[in-house]
Formats: C-alpha cells, sequence, structure tokens
C-alpha cells in the first residue's frame, strides 16, 4: 500500500471516527434535551388533565347540590311516604345531564333511582354508615346496574328539612362518553381502566373511542399501578406510533383502587423531530466526512509529495543514477531528511568516484604487474639465447652457426609467445557488442559440451546435463555465449585435476533462462568468490586472468547477470539469468 | 263520546265493549270502534248518540288527550292517577284483573318457578308501582269473587327462594306491556337477591316465563277460573262431579270446588299469581251521569249524557 494510500486511509478513519463520535454526542445529548422538553410537556398535559377531571368534580358537585337544594327535593324530604316519588329520579337526571341520580331516604332507603328505578326500597348503607363521602366532594364508585357494574364519578348532597334528611346521590358513569366529553389538548389522549374485577380485563379497558386496542400492550403498566398504587409511566409501542403513558390511580371513598386513568401523550412530534435530527446528523456527518477525505487525499498529496521525491531519487540512486538530488524548500523533517539524502548521494558520488579511480590505478598495477610477470617469462629465454649467441660468437666460433640457428629459432619462439600474450590483451580490450539472435539456448550448451567431450575424458570429468524442455529460444549472441560456456567449462576442468563431475543445467524462470555449470572441485574461499570477476585476478598458475572478466563481460551484455556460490572443497557452482525465453 | 283504552284487539269482528242500547256501526280492527245508540232498545234508547273506542293508545296520551278535552274517558294507570287533578272523577271497579308471571309450558324446572314464586316482593309493587291500587294476592281469582283467595300464601320467602335457586339457568322474563315494564324490572331484581339471573325483555314469543295480565271474564268462580286457564292454555281445572251433577254444574260449583280447582291450577307454579287489579278511569268534565262502570268492570253508558250535547 503506497504512503499517500496509507495516509489518506488513516486520515480518513481519524475523520470518520471524530465525526460519529461528535455526531453520536450531539444526537444524545439533544435527544436528552427533547426528551426532557417531552417530559415537561407531559407533565403539563398531565396537570391540564387533572385540572379538568378536578373541573368536572367540581361541577358534579354543583348540579348534586343544585339537585338537592331545589324546592321540589325539600318538598319531597318533608313527605311522610315517599313511595310516589319512585320515578322522580329518571326525568331530573336526564335534566341534569346525570348517568346516575338517586334520591335516598334518612334510613338509607333508595326512594328513586334513575340507574336502576326498580331498585327503590333497596337500602344505600354507604350513605348512612360514616358519611365520609361529606370531606370528598366527588368520588370513585363501584355502582351496580341491571346490566353490570360500572365505575362512576359520585357526588352527594342532602335536603334536610327540620329532621327529615333526604339524600341525593348523583353521578357520571366513567365509559366512553365521559371519556369523549373531556377537553384534552391536541395529541394526548385518556384511557381508562376500570378494575372492577380481580385480575386483568382487557375489556375493562377503554378509551373514548370503545374498548382500547391492543390493551395487552399497556396490561404491564397497569398492573403495576394495581399493585404500587401509586403513579407511574412507561413509553408503550414504538417509532412515531409511540406513546408516553401516565398511569395515575383512581382510589375509591374506601381508598380502594377502582380505576387506572391512563393519559397517554403522542410521541409522534418527537421521534420525528428526533429522525429529523439524525437525519440532518447524518447528512452533515456524510458532508463533513466527505469534505474531510478530500482535506485528507489534499493533505496527504501535499505531505507525501517531497516523500515521492525522496523515494523516486532513492530508487534512481538504487538503479545507478548517484548524481540524483533531491529539492529542499522546506525546513521541517522532510527538509532534514532531503538535505541528508543530498547530503549522502553526495558521499556515495564521491566515494564512488575515489573508489574507481582507486580500483583504476589497482587495475594498472595489476596490469603492469602481469605484463611484467608476463612478459619476463620470455625475455628471460630471449636474453639467455642472445648472451649464449654472443658467448659463441666470442668463444667458439666454430659452433657460432649451429648456435645461432638454435638462438634464432628460441628467439622466434619466445617472440611468437609475446605476440600471443599482447594479443590476447588486445582481444579483451576489443571486446565486441554482441550480436544478439534467437538462439536454441540448450542446444547450443549441448553443442559446446560436445567439443569437450574427448577433454572431459582425458581429465577424468563425468559430465552430466539437466536441460529443462521449457528452455528454448533465448536473444544472445551464439559466438559470445560459446565462448562463455567455454571459459566456464574449463575453468570447471581446472578446478577437478583430480576428475570430478561436470553438471550443466538450464531452467526456465520468470521472465529468462537460468544456466548453472557446476563442478565437484576444490572451492573456493568467500575472499576469493569476491574477487574472482576481477579482471587479471586468477587463482590459476599459468592463467591471465581474464577468463571469468570476459565471462561477466559477455553476461553484462546481453543483460544478464552471473554469480557464483561455492563453499572450499566442496566445488563451484557458477549461476547465469539471461532475460527472455519465448515459450 | 269518545272513550280512550290501551287495548288493541286485532280481531276481525269487534269485541263486545257494549252491551244493551248501543250497536256497532263501524269497526276498524285495533283501532277504533264506533257504538250507535239502539233506538229500539229494549230498557229506552240511551242519552249518548255515539260512542267512540279509540283503541291502542298509551297511558300518558289518553291522560294527556283527557287534560285537553280530546277524550271523555280515559284508562289511568298507577302513575297517571295521582297526577290527576283535584275534582277530576275517577271511576274504579273492583279488582278484575289479574297480573300473574305464566311460565312457558318448555319451562320444567319446577324448583326454579316456586323460588322465583317466593322470590317476588308483591308489597313493593303494589305501594309503590301500583300505588297502592288493587290487592296482593296469590290467587287467580279476587278476594271479592272467590272469597278464599287469602288462602293463597303470596309473602315473598327470600331464604326459601334461594334455598331452590341454585342451579338454575338464566330466565328471560317478557312483558309486552310498556307500562308493566317497571314490574317486571322489579321482580328481576328480586329474583336476582334469590339468586335467579332474570332478563327482562319486551319479546313474550319465546320467553321462559310472562308477565301477563289476565281479564276476570265472569262473576262466577268456576266459570272465571276455566276461562283463566283456557287462556293460559293450562289443563281445564277439575270438577268434583257428583252423578247429578248437570252440564252446567261448573257455574253451579260450590267454593270448595273452586279452591281446589285454583289450587290445582297453581300447583307446580305455572301460573303465579300477584296482584289483583281494578279498571280505573278518568272522566272528562263533560260527562255526567254514571258511574259508567259496573264493579265486575262492565260499561254502562246508558245513563250517561255529555254536557251541552245535543240528544
Amino acid at each position: 500500500m503506497r504512503f499517500r494510500t496509507r495516509l489518506l486511509l488513516i486520515f480518513t478513519v481519524a475523520i470518520v471516527a471524530s465525526v460519529a463520535v461528535v455526531d453520536l454526542l450531539v444526537l444524545s445529548r439533544t435527544r436528552q434535551a427533547f426528551e426532557r422538553s417531552e417530559t415537561q410537556r407531559a407533565d403539563a398535559l398531565v396537570l391540564q388533565f387533572r385540572n379538568e377531571f378536578d373541573r368536572r368534580r367540581r361541577e358534579l358537585v354543583r348540579t348534586v347540590n343544585a339537585i338537592a337544594a331545589s324546592e321540589a327535593a325539600h318538598n319531597i324530604a318533608i313527605q311522610p311516604d315517599y313511595t310516589q316519588y319512585y320515578d322522580y329520579a329518571a326525568p331530573q337526571a336526564a335534566t341534569h345531564d346525570l348517568d346516575l341520580l338517586e334520591l335516598v331516604a334518612a334510613d338509607g332507603a333508595i326512594v328513586s333511582s334513575a340507574q336502576w328505578p326498580a331498585r327503590f326500597g333497596y337500602k344505600e348503607e354507604w350513605l348512612t354508615t360514616g358519611e365520609d363521602w361529606k370531606l370528598r366532594g366527588a368520588f370513585l364508585r363501584r355502582e351496580e346496574l341491571p346490566l353490570g357494574v360500572t365505575l362512576a364519578l359520585v357526588a352527594v348532597g342532602t335536603a334536610t328539612e327540620g329532621d327529615r334528611k333526604l339524600y341525593v346521590a348523583g353521578g357520571r358513569e366513567l365509559d366512553r362518553e365521559f371519556l369523549s366529553t373531556l377537553v384534552l389538548p391536541a395529541g394526548m389522549r385518556v384511557l381508562l381502566y376500570r378494575n372492577l374485577e380481580a385480575g386483568f380485563s382487557p375489556s375493562q379497558l377503554i378509551d373514548a373511542a370503545g374498548p382500547a386496542a391492543r390493551p395487552a400492550l399497556l396490561r404491564p403498566l397497569i398492573e403495576q399501578v394495581r399493585l404500587e398504587r401509586r403513579e407511574s409511566s412507561r413509553i408503550v409501542g414504538s417509532g412515531a406510533a409511540a406513546e408516553s403513558f401516565h398511569a395515575v390511580p383512581l382510589p375509591g371513598l374506601d381508598n380502594n383502587l377502582l380505576g387506572v386513568l391512563l393519559i397517554a401523550s403522542s410521541r409522534r412530534d418527537l421521534v420525528e423531530l428526533e429522525n429529523s435530527l439524525v437525519r440532518t446528523g447524518v447528512i452533515v456527518a456524510a458532508a463533513g466526512i466527505l469534505l474531510g477525505i478530500l482535506l485528507s487525499w489534499w493533505a496527504a498529496a501535499r505531505v507525501t509529495r517531497p516523500m515521492h521525491r525522496l523515494a523516486d531519487s532513492a530508487g534512481r540512486v538504487a538503479a545507478g543514477d548517484w548524481n540524483t538530488t533531491v529539492d529542499v524548500s522546506s525546513a521541517d523533517e522532510i527538509g532534514v531528511l532531503a538535505r541528508a539524502f543530498n547530503r549522502m548521494t553526495g558521499e556515495l558520488v564521491a566515494q564512488r568516484e575515489r573508489l574507481v579511480q582507486a580500483e583504476r590505478v589497482a587495475a594498472w598495477r595489476e596490469l603492469a604487474r602481469r605484463l611484467a610477470h608476463e612478459l619476463k617469462n620470455p625475455l628471460f629465454p630471449l636474453q639467455i639465447t642472445v648472451e649464449n649467441m654472443l658467448r659463441a660468437r666470442d668463444r667458439s666460433p666454430e659452433q657460432f652457426d649451429e648456435v645461432f640457428r638454435e638462438g634464432t629459432a628460441t628467439l622466434l619462439a619466445e617472440l611468437a609467445q609475446l605476440k600471443q600474450i599482447v594479443g590476447r590483451f588486445s582481444d579483451f580490450a576489443k571486446m565486441p557488442a554482441p550480436l544478439v539472435q534467437p538462439v536454441e539456448f540448450n542446444a547450443l550448451v549441448g553443442d559446446t559440451l560436445k567439443l569437450f567431450a574427448g577433454q572431459l575424458a582425458q581429465a577424468r570429468v563425468q559430465a552430466v546435463t539437466d536441460l529443462d524442455a521449457a528452455v528454448r529460444t533465448v536473444p544472445v549472441d551464439p559466438e559470445q555465449m560459446t565462448r562463455v560456456l567455454r571459459n566456464l567449462v574449463l575453468n570447471a576442468i581446472d578446478a577437478m585435476p583430480e576428475g570430478g563431475t561436470l553438471t550443466v543445467r538450464t531452467a526456465a524462470v520468470a521472465g529468462g533462462v537460468r544456466l548453472e555449470i557446476a563442478d565437484t572441485g576444490q572451492g573456493l574461499t568467500p575472499e576469493e568468490c569476491a574477487r574472482l570477476f576481477t579482471p587479471y585476478y586468477t587463482t590459476k598458475t599459468h592463467g591471465t586472468g581474464l577468463g571469468l572478466a570476459i565471462v561477466q563481460s559477455v553476461v553484462s551484455d546481453h543483460g544478464g547477470r552471473i554469480s557464483v556460490e561455492s563453499e572450499k572443497g566442496r566445488g563451484s557452482t557458477f549461476r547465469i539469468e539471461l532475460a527472455g525465453n519465448s515459450v | 263520546m269518545r272513550v280512550e283504552l290501551r287495548q288493541n284487539a286485532e280481531t276481525p269482528d269487534p269485541p263486545a265493549l257494549l252491551g244493551g242500547g248501543f250497536t256497532i256501526a263501524r269497526w276498524e280492527a285495533g283501532r277504533l270502534a264506533v257504538y250507535e245508540a239502539d233506538e229500539n232498545a229494549g230498557g229506552g234508547r240511551p242519552f249518548l248518540g255515539s260512542v267512540e273506542f279509540h283503541l291502542g293508545r298509551a297511558l300518558r296520551d289518553q291522560a294527556s288527550d283527557l287534560d285537553l278535552g280530546k277524550a271523555d274517558v280515559v284508562e289511568l294507570g298507577p302513575g297517571e292517577l295521582r297526577r290527576q287533578p283535584a275534582g277530576r272523577r275517577v271511576w274504579s271497579s273492583s279488582p278484575v284483573r289479574v297480573l300473574a308471571l305464566v311460565f312457558a309450558p318448555r319451562y320444567e324446572d319446577a324448583r326454579v318457578r316456586e323460588a322465583l314464586a317466593l322470590a317476588v316482593d308483591r308489597s313493593a309493587i303494589h305501594t309503590v308501582l301500583l300505588q297502592r291500587q288493587g290487592e296482593i294476592s296469590g290467587a287467580l281469582l279476587p278476594q271479592w269473587l272467590s272469597g278464599y283467595a287469602f288462602l293463597f300464601p303470596a309473602a315473598a320467602d327470600l331464604g326459601r327462594a334461594r334455598q331452590l335457586a341454585p342451579g338454575a339457568r338464566p330466565i328471560t322474563l317478557g312483558v309486552s306491556d310498556a307500562a308493566a315494564r317497571p314490574i317486571a324490572e322489579r321482580i328481576a331484581l328480586n329474583a336476582r337477591d334469590a339468586g335467579l339471573v332474570v332478563s327482562v325483555t319486551p319479546q313474550t314469543a319465546n320467553a321462559d316465563v310472562v308477565l301477563a295480565e289476565l281479564r276476570i271474564a265472569s262473576a262466577d268462580p268456576a266459570k272465571a277460573l276455566a276461562q283463566i286457564a283456557e287462556a293460559l292454555g293450562l289443563p281445564a281445572p277439575p270438577r268434583e262431579a257428583s252423578p247429578n251433577t248437570a252440564p252446567n254444574a261448573a257455574a253451579n260449583a260450590s267454593p270448595e270446588q273452586a279452591y281446589a280447582a285454583e289450587r290445582a291450577l297453581l300447583e307446580g307454579f305455572r301460573v303465579i299469581p300477584l296482584i289483583h287489579l281494578p279498571d280505573v278511569y278518568g272522566v272528562g268534565a263533560r260527562v255526567k251521569g254514571g258511574p259508567g262502570i259496573a264493579p265486575s268492570g262492565e260499561w254502562r253508558f246508558d245513563n250517561l249524557w255529555l254536557e251541552g250535547a245535543r240528544p
């Protein structure tokens, strides 16, 4: 992965993480703020409902007291016989919009009942025992009706005339109609659970439209209130359909739980607001991340540009262009690095020049030494021969002719050797450029080895070939490559004076071929390996030290590479890698 | 003269509302019966030229018509009776109707029938709903007719009723007359106290028990009893006839025989008599003479006339 890409990735991850964290924090804090606001709104709604409920209670008390204070009620109270008033309550209830109305004598016997006319004469003992209702205004009561039990808001008034007393108990049923007449703020609804049975009964949960839908959702909240007898809140549902429910226990006259009022406040607005906020947050975050990525890309490009230049320069240096430098314009760490790089390449160039110079000097010295060595051997016989000829002419003129013939023959032979030596040096100096052409490489190797069949047999060397069929035509100069093979084979034969095995192996490798020539000879030391391709260096007593230098020169001219692998006493392996192998 | 009645006679022939001195002149089934004075009546022509009977009128409408002078004679229920203005003439007969619970033949559970009979508080119904009109009774025939009605128990026994009630299935109590519905509701309430579940319905055809009003159509106990039994679809009352009994012996049955016959009818609580009611009528100021009703409840219009009317 490129440095710029990695840097961009790091920047992106950092930006995404930062934006996500900030976004989540903002959303979380905003949601908390909204929740607080929603709670305050729900509390306000609950308070508003309580006020409405209290208003209805006061209104009921006023209505019942008005009936009790009426002349008709007082007139009934003083009657010795109530029987003719058994049907008085029903029209009165209708007139005052009451669901329940009973006139009850001082002994608790019902004089007239609107909700259950047939109950005249029955006793309402709760009115005459204790009379706790006097302190309660309107209160909840479980009322029995012909069709069942219901929950009602009841108030009691009295019509007193002397020692005669008539109770007037009026009320409104807490049913669907009652809930539908409550004035409620928008987004709010009221449900009522009438706790008239021993366990939870879904049919007793009603709202202004009738039986409440999905009562099971509210069962846990109702059960909790029934158990704890105190107010409780809970969010029911999910998403925009969620509602915040505030449950209020409704105790009766004996503080027994007769109902649970559920004030529901829709969370739709809150949820939609939150959703809008989340959408906006996501859009802003996405835009921020996108912008961050663009800026990161720009910053990464800006930061890595000098690094790229440094890397390119280092690459050029590695490729051999030691004169490469980096433009330095900043004073930061990159600038320091670039200046250090420039100093380093400058040092390398200087060292290389010094090395080249030193090597050149060393090469000249070696050349001089070699030349002196090579030329000194023939010169000594020449000197002896000339001295013999002079001595023969002075001391034995009769033998001079014979000495002269022998001397001149020797002189000619030595001069021919000198000429040969000079020619060899001349050949090395005049190494021609390779004439590259497609060559069946395995055939070239095989043909070359055949030339050495006799020599190998004489030297007791067994030749083993391992030629890869995948190796086909390779672009080489066949003459120079033959010379390379010849040199390496001769070297191998020289390395095995006691005989051994010569292994020649070809192999197709990625993008070219590989040639290995291995012997089982004396091997080389690491130091010898290091200097092996240096011109005029030889480990043999009769060599010129130019063979492997020529081999390296040819391989290099072919764009290839030569290496040696050796271990003292275990033989050596020369490995040549050439480019191009047409399959 | 215009008379209004609750009765709703949907018969092809006109009911015998008026006897001597008047003949039927027009009959619209269930709505109107017009009688005209018989010029050739044996006792002489009645004073009234004609009498119109408007049938199927609700009690409340009748009272209203009387107040407005649109009607001359109307029926009065207990509620209307107590609301009559001072000085209003009221004709009242002896108790000639019996209010009773009549079980359908298919209702087999005699224990439940007895439980319902013992649960009903006749006193409260009589005192409050009927405003003390009529007489509480456990007999089919009124005391004035039979002389033994007091022998049939009429008091409620809630304790005994509760003992009999367990296991009873819900009972439907049919009452077709809206004016009688409060009585039915009270009976249902009494039954509830005894542990019976009774629901009141205006449909009588399929009800388990019906609150029925039966008219005593004869002054002869045995004959009246037989007519009631026939009207209720009960077996004819047994007769203790002797070899010398004449074909019309029923009309001459002794009180003991009538008592035994009525007792036999009431055994098993198929019929539960509650209260005997009189016929009560409010009379308009124009109507003179009278009273226009006999103790037995029969009309007697031959001696009535209307103030300001031309003969």
